[in-house]
């Protein structure tokens, strides 16, 4: 397959990839441009690629008719909290699972894996149930609790483990011999070598903390404590219908940022994602 | 690790016989472990065993009211004929949802795996969505599939009138099965490009000494050695299609009619929306069921299907 | 600086025992080799002096402090690993600095020692860099400068020459030696390889099958070794055996009548293995017949493979010997250094 392509091969081969791109770019593309057309263009025809008149009062009004502010504030500092959360709980279990030996560690590594076939949908009802009791609806708590210690990061712990599976024994016991304690190789030797699957755990946490639907929906009831992905949808009018322009604006504005730090440190991005305990 | 420290004196035999080297061990790896442990059994276990309880009852919170009612529920799973269609739409999404995602990820993975230059870029814009917040790229798809929305305007331009793709049941399911698929397909390629990628150039080389033309290499040598990350990728995309729901949400509300309420959304519903816990928590034990089934099938199935595991 | 003793020291994983009571004495500053084929359990006693395995049964002690249930860190060893097990992530100076940072020393004191280690080895230039830089022969001498710097009770070598060429593993091993030398640890060093063993140990321990053979000084092993499982691991080429019976005219092989010593002949019409190293044949027109198969002249000696009666032996002369294979000579085995041994557990009869 790596054989050199002629160069009629190639043209034809870009040729492809520009169009199997539309559906990935355009988009994003037609999000960013609607969101500063005015209402009376969104629908125009023929469709304006590039907006002929531009609005950008649509921006303000994200804000003016939502506290997208704190809402956007919810859905970082939820997302931050549960990936470094995650990240400190699988990797410690992940390390465990891989190099302790503690008794029944198979049987719990079996119960552990069991969350991989229990998506948080299938608990949602009596997850909705407990935290009524606790009297933590209506607060962030469930967004944070539930993937750090649920069925989410049981995906994490899975790819620490065979990260950590690879890592060289002699490695483990020259610390031991230079004296550290287990605690000690952990953080000093096993974990600073476990950047690159920290990295894609991180952004897998990431993105699924910053996606979350279902829950905010059934957890959070107020305009001030929900995330953005609830948020976007709000921005209705009086009989229930969207209004895209602004809508498509707050909805440039939650994908942008993470787009922009995709795009900047791409490499690292899927690389990471590649190069882990994934490839089976 | 506190305790390790403790028996750490160095003097002699075991002071204290019982905290032996590997004990010691042992205990450090409880504690790594217990986060996790503890964790899954709150957030996991314990729901998992009141989803079952709940379900044997009929719960109406209005008249809190929680009433055993044994099987009924489960009857009323059999009898629900919403349920079959609901059944039918999740079966259509999740099995259109892995064949179309699969083949474009292999497809664009193929096409990255070549010498070209500036390859790079492809591969940054064809993941690009799965980095997009889920709900943003939904409402934009959602804006684009309107009647006289952007998509409709471009078939326009060339003389084709579209349909109303999110109010037609065959276009609504289509759509969502597309939103999710261009939204997702770069983490799949991704992975397909690194088991390409492992796949040692002299294979390909023997293959062509031995006068093998393309498409028999691709099918006597590529799929054989990516089986196992094929096998991995349906397991995780079929899993992940049958917890898809804010697309349902935002797209379609299951509509039009039932043709697009599948079963996470079904459940939302019944629990959420019409606050029928005990009937939600039996929808719940059968999501279980056919995600844990689905998955001990294709794990099953990894010594068919699978020719080579590392 | 510290003796090393082990008694009854033993080891298993469930029912399966992988080390069957050792006893071994090891004084202050000795150099000894733990030396076997692959499997003996050498590096399983290495890595259970050094705390990284448990202990089934018996003591070893360092330093005369039983220390069965210490862990590594508490025993005062420092250890070199086959593969060297430098950490990837961290220079040169910071690995061998790395054990004493633990240990409460203070920053300027690391310093110190880190580069009194780099000198000894000439790693003074190689401080800064990171282990992926270096190549293996500098990698080697870093995981030996990680050890040496703490100074401390005891020196634990695991195989720490086989991953590098033939070439640097014979420097290396200079450098071990005059290593030992100037600083006088007590070392215990692992090794598959004989030549290893005989050119560097005060004292070998020879370990098969989980259990001690031999343990003596490099010369007494090759001049004396206590049986045939010894006599054929130590020495290059290894010692020729031939199967047969002591007789009244001499040892009864197949094919051939081969002389034995006066003394041996109260073993007479024993059953017994005759053993001979390469380099105790004497061309000798007195001799037994020999018939030539191989020629392998190494410009010092010449190796010959030959057919003494029905068995293939080798012999090394310091002749240069210009035969053809098929062609005959004549060669006498040196009486005062052929072993015999018991044809059944072969051990030494002379």
């Amino acid at each position: 397959m790596k054989a050199e392509l002629s160069p009629r091969m190639k043209t034809s081969l870009y040729g492809l990839m520009c169009v199997l791109l539309i559906p990935f770019v355009f988009p994003t593309w037609w999000m960013v441009t609607s969101s500063v057309k005015p209402i009376s263009d969104i629908f125009a025809f023929p469709p304006q690629l590039v907006p002929q008149n531009y609005d950008w009062t649509t921006y303000s009004k994200v804000f003016e008719l939502q506290p997208f502010v704190q809402q956007y504030w919810n859905s970082a500092y939820i997302a931050a909290v549960v990936t470094i959360g995650t990240m400190i709980v699988s990797s410690m279990a992940g390390y465990a699972f891989a190099r302790i030996r503690f008794p029944f560690a198979n049987t719990i590594f079996m119960i552990v894996l069991l969350g991989l076939l229990i998506p948080s949908e299938v608990t949602i009802v009596p997850l909705f149930q407990m935290f009524l009791k606790a009297g933590m609806v209506n607060t962030h708590w469930p967004l944070i609790l539930v993937p750090i210690f649920g069925a989410p990061s049981v995906f994490a712990t899975f790819v620490m483990r065979q990260f950590f599976v690879t890592l060289p024994t002699e490695l483990e016991e020259a610390a031991r011999v230079d004296g550290l304690g287990r605690f000690k190789i952990f953080r000093k030797i096993a974990l600073p070598l476990a950047k690159p699957a920290l990295a894609s755990v991180a952004i897998f946490t990431f993105l699924h903390s910053w996606n979350l639907f279902l829950e905010p929906i059934v957890f959070l009831s107020s305009a001030e404590k929900f995330t953005l992905p609830q948020a976007l949808t709000q921005y209705t009018d009086a009989y229930g219908g969207p209004m895209w322009n602004i809508q498509l604006a707050a909805a440039t504005l939650t994908a942008l940022p993470v787009l922009i730090v995709f795009i900047i440190a791409q490499k690292q991005f899927v690389e990471g994602l590649a190069h882990t305990g994934l490839k089976g | 690790m506190v305790v390790a420290q403790d028996h750490a004196i160095p003097e002699g035999r075991s002071s204290s016989p019982f905290w032996t080297i590997a004990r010691r061990d042992s205990l450090a790896g409880v504690l790594f472990i217990a986060p996790q442990l503890i964790g899954i059994s709150i957030f996991v276990l314990i729901p998992l065993g009141l989803v079952f309880w709940y379900s044997l009852h009929e719960w109406n919170v209005l008249a809190n009211t929680f009433t055993y009612t044994g099987a009924q529920n489960y009857r009323m799973l059999i009898e629900d004929t919403n349920l079959l269609e609901v059944l039918g739409a999740t079966a259509i999404f999740s099995s259109g949802l892995v064949v179309f995602n699969l083949s474009l990820a292999l497809l664009l993975a193929v096409l990255l795996n070549q010498k070209l230059a500036g390859i790079t870029i492809f591969r940054t814009l064809f993941f690009s969505p799965v980095v997009v917040s889920l709900v943003a790229w939904t409402i934009v798809w959602g804006f684009l599939l309107q009647k006289n929305g952007g998509i409709n305007g471009l078939l326009q331009v060339f003389g084709i009138e579209g349909p109303n793709w999110l109010r037609e049941e065959t276009t609504a399911m289509i759509s969502v099965i597309v939103v999710q698929v261009f939204k997702n397909v770069g983490l799949n390629m991704i992975l397909f490009l690194a088991a390409l990628q492992g796949v040692p150039n002299e294979l390909y080389e023997a293959a062509r000494i031995d006068g093998a033309p393309r498409f028999k290499q691709f099918r006597r040598i590529t799929l054989p050695l990516i089986s196992p990350t094929i096998l991995l990728t349906s397991i995780i995309t079929i899993v992940g299609s049958l917890q898809v729901f804010a697309q349902i949400a935002v797209l379609t509300q299951g509509g039009p009619g039932l043709s697009t309420t599948v079963l996470v959304y079904y459940l939302y519903q019944q629990a959420f929306q019409f606050h029928f816990f005990g009937y939600g928590s039996t929808l719940s034990i059968l999501l279980f069921v056919i995600v844990a089934v689905l998955t001990f099938a294709q794990w099953q199935m990894r010594k068919r299907i699978v020719f080579y595991e590392s | 600086m510290a003796e090393v003793t082990l008694s009854d020291v033993r080891k298993s994983y469930g029912a399966v025992d992988i080390i069957h009571g050792v006893d071994l004495e090891i004084r202050d500053g000795e150099f000894v080799v733990l030396v076997g084929p692959s499997g003996c359990g050498k590096s399983t006693l290495l890595r259970m002096i050094a705390g990284l395995e448990t202990i089934t049964g018996g003591d070893i002690k360092i330093g005369g402090r039983v220390v069965n249930d210490l862990d590594p860190k508490d025993r005062d060893i420092a250890m070199v690993f086959q593969n060297y097990a430098l950490y990837p992530h961290m220079t040169v100076a910071t690995n061998m600095g790395f054990s004493l940072e633990h240990r409460g020393t203070s920053k300027a004191e690391i310093a110190e020692r880190v580069k009194w280690a780099a000198d000894i080895l000439g790693l003074a230039h190689l401080l800064d860099r990171y282990p992926r830089q270096l190549s293996g022969g500098q990698r080697q001498r870093v995981a030996m400068g990680r050890a040496i710097v703490r100074d401390p009770q005891v020196f634990l070598f695991d195989e720490p020459l086989s991953n590098l060429d033939a070439k640097l593993r014979v420097v290396m091993r200079g450098e071990i030696k005059s290593l030992h030398q100037k600083l006088k640890t007590t070392t215990v060093y692992v090794t598959h390889d004989q030549v290893e063993a005989m050119t560097m140990a005060d004292k070998i321990v020879v370990l098969s099958g989980g259990k001690v053979e031999q343990i003596g000084a490099p010369l007494d092993l090759y001049d004396r070794p206590v049986n045939q499982f010894v006599a054929g691991f130590i020495g290059s080429p290894a010692m020729n055996f031939l199967p047969g019976t002591i007789t009244s005219e001499g040892f009864s092989a197949p094919g051939i009548m081969l002389p034995l010593p006066e003394a041996v002949h109260e073993f007479r019409d024993r059953k017994a293995v005759y053993g001979i190293r390469p380099e105790h044949f004497v061309l000798d027109d007195n001799g037994v017949p020999a018939e030539i198969i191989l020629v392998e002249p190494m410009g010092s000696e010449t190796q010959v493979t030959m057919k003494l009666g029905e068995t293939q032996v080798t012999g090394v002369f310091r002749e240069r010997v210009s035969l053809s294979p098929g062609a005959t000579i004549r060669v006498r085995p040196d009486l005062a250094s052929i072993h015999l041994f018991a044809a059944d557990g072969g051990q030494c009869l002379n």
